[in-house]
């Protein structure tokens, strides 16, 4: 298979008055053609850091400081802005957190997704991009009809559904979705995910959704990278990560995450909060509140390694390890 | 049955006037909170659960008198509390109840020190001493987990995390005892690590002063931990009540069944079936005689479309308001 995006050693920082803060530290992963991953951790985390750097959409303070992100081959970091325009959209596009008000009010709906296709491919004429306007309606569940109407008149998952169209305009190799759900009711939450993993199987395109909510992330990812204090502590399939979860904070999160299925359980809590990024710690940065912390993960940071395959933990204490593969990184 | 009754809600109705000028009286209203009935018994948590303008925070805002009821009649430790015209009333009232808001970055006036927002209903109560205030202030401080509390008094709520000022927010609430207080979505703002500890802290703090609580959240999973009975609104209606238990192992109305199968389960193995419910939720403005859920509900039938479904008790206190179901627990073929 092929990787669509390849991120290596990324570091984005933000430059402060206070100092540093170092908001995606060492992140890496690799997506490959039709793959959903879910990146998953608390608000501060730095999951929308990374997903703003992939899309080159930083605040005048962020630098990338290093690392390389290579979508297609190209490495787009380095490429000028004028051709980052071109991969924006057409190449990589995002749903954005609160969706709903991502559109423009006093603009009709319709023009709104006719101007990003007309912008990134001015060969298209105005009578094809509403054609095409009215099949995407079609795909993502909305009558065609409705084009014409303006935000107001649409309901809060109508809008949701139009923004997903207005993603899916230029036909991207990848889309972004940060927290597409999170202000939606449970219900129009479930048909959207729905409508959602249907068009990316059917269109074959690589996800990512970005979420604090576990439970969604399980339904939609087929990969799960957990975020904590700007890094990626452990990344897996899903099914690993929810069966045998490695690292300590990702055994916390899924024992505190109330379910309405099976017998109700006793939650566990994990004690303290997130640190403090700025001027972060050069220890492990879930120390503090990790119940097997020991000195050593008081002296230095933990690497990020494949304890089995394809299984990557940042950790010194890996829990629920098969036997022999706990001897062998021990 | 049994055990004393805190709070008891008849018939409880509030309508808004959709459109006021100066010179036409208004004409249309939304039904936001129409025709609740139930109670909450000593030291008992109630969860009530519904969509996003269902009339869940209306419900709580009216019981606490930050509304005026349209219609019905709240009962508090016994006494009629529907209408509070004398302000001994109305100072004992207060005194009693409470509630805590979602948005802890609201909630807290950020020109004010912890001491001074934790001690605001003492104030306001004008109870004991300055120094007696400061003691109680420490107490609860130190009750909901901010510690070492002297460190925090001269505070202000932007030197605190978002976890830290919803404990701030439980203390204020808490400092008077209440008997009674309305929660209307504490945690939905917090973080999960943070949402555990706060909700863990609340259940502790319930058991340990005996309160009786009205839990308001959107979240069935929530409300299963937190709440020994769950009521589940849609569009200003009871549409079911039940232990909790009971009412997630065994819900009966259909848009009970649609909320619980719409649920995420952290578990990538187990793959839902949902239940495919029509359209989006609507206003209940002036709404027409039948089930409100008829436009939407897979199973509506001709009568559903004739008059309102009461709620019955199908037995084991699981009531529910559905024509699909019977006193005794059948359902009508």
């Amino acid at each position: 298979m092929k990787a669509v995006l390849e991120v290596k050693n990324l570091k984005m920082y933000y430059d402060t008055q206070a100092g540093q803060v170092k908001a995606a530290d060492n992140i890496s992963f690799s997506l490959y053609e039709g793959e959903s991953m879910g990146l998953v951790g608390e608000s501060g985390c730095g999951k929308t850091s990374v997903s703003m750097s992939i899309m080159r959409l930083l605040p005048e303070n962020a630098r990338i400081i290093s690392g390389n992100i290579f979508f297609g081959g190209k490495d787009i970091v380095k490429i000028s802005n004028e051709d980052m325009n071109k991969v924006r959209w057409a190449g990589i596009s995002m749903i954005f957190q609160a969706a709903m008000n991502s559109l423009n009010p006093v603009y009709r709906v319709g023009d709104q997704i006719i101007e990003a296709i007309t912008t990134h491919e001015p060969n298209v004429t105005f009578e094809e991009a509403r054609q095409r306007v009215a099949s995407l309606y079609k795909l993502v569940g909305l009558d065609p009809e409705r084009m014409d109407n303006y935000p107001h008149e649409y309901s809060g998952g109508m809008k949701q559904r139009a923004v997903i169209a207005m993603s899916l305009a230029c036909n991207p190799k990848l889309i972004i979705a940060d927290e597409p759900t999170t202000a939606l009711d449970v219900i129009v939450q479930d048909t959207i995910l729905r409508e959602l993993e249907k068009i990316q199987k059917k269109l074959n395109m690589s996800m990512i959704y970005i979420s604090h909510d576990i439970a969604v992330i399980a339904e939609v990812a087929s990969k799960i990278a957990i975020m904590y204090a700007g890094k990626i502590v452990e990344m897996s399939d899903s099914i690993t990560i929810f069966k045998r979860p490695a690292h300590p904070y990702t055994v916390g999160l899924m024992s505190s995450f109330p379910s309405i299925r099976g017998p109700k359980k006793e939650l566990v809590t994990i004690p303290g909060e997130p640190p403090n990024l700025l001027n972060a710690p050069d220890h492990c940065r879930f120390a503090p509140r990790c119940p097997f912390a020991t000195d050593e993960c008081w002296k230095k940071e933990p690497s990020y390694e494949e304890i089995e395959n394809n299984h990557f933990v940042a950790c010194f204490h890996p829990q629920n390890l098969k036997k022999q593969v706990r001897n062998n990184v021990g | 049955m049994s055990g004393e009754i805190v709070l008891k809600v008849e018939n409880l109705s509030k309508f808004f006037p959709m459109k006021k000028s100066v010179f036409s009286r208004a004409k249309h209203f939304l039904h936001a909170v129409d025709n609740l009935n139930f109670q909450i018994e000593k030291g008992k948590v109630l969860s009530l659960v519904g969509e996003s303008g269902c009339g869940k925070t209306t419900t709580g805002k009216t019981i606490l008198k930050l509304y005026e009821p349209t219609g019905g009649k709240i009962t508090f430790l016994g006494k009629d509390v529907t209408h509070l015209h004398e302000a001994e009333d109305k100072r004992w009232f207060h005194s009693k109840t409470q509630m805590i808001f979602q948005d802890p970055f609201e909630s807290l006036n950020p020109r004010k020190t912890i001491f001074d927002i934790v001690a605001e209903p003492m104030n306001i109560q004008n109870f004991g001493t300055l120094k007696k205030r400061e003691l109680m202030v420490m107490d609860i401080l130190k009750r909901v987990g901010i510690s070492p509390p002297d460190a925090f008094l001269w505070r202000y709520p932007h030197e605190l995390s978002g976890g830290q000022r919803q404990r701030v927010a439980i203390a204020r609430a808490l400092v008077m005892k209440p008997e009674f207080v309305v929660a209307d979505e504490p945690t939905s703002m917090l973080d999960v690590s943070i949402r555990t500890q706060v909700m863990k802290l609340m259940m502790e703090l319930i058991k340990e002063m005996n309160m009786s609580f009205l839990y308001i959240t959107h979240d069935l999973a929530v409300a299963r931990y937190m709440a020994d009975e769950i009521s589940v609104m849609y569009l200003g209606r009871m549409v079911e009540y039940a232990d909790s238990e009971e009412l997630i192992n065994n819900p009966l109305h259909p848009y009970t069944k649609a909320l619980i199968s719409a649920v995420p389960v952290p578990d990538p193995e187990f793959k839902r079936k949902s239940v495919e419910i029509k359209g989006g939720i609507g206003k209940p403005i002036d709404p027409l005689p039948r089930c409100r859920f008829y436009d939407r509900c897979p199973f509506a039938m001709e009568i559903c479309n004739q008059k309102e479904p009461e709620l019955v008790d199908v037995g084991q206190n699981h009531k529910v308001a559905c024509f699909l179901y019977k006193k005794d627990g059948d359902t009508v073929a």
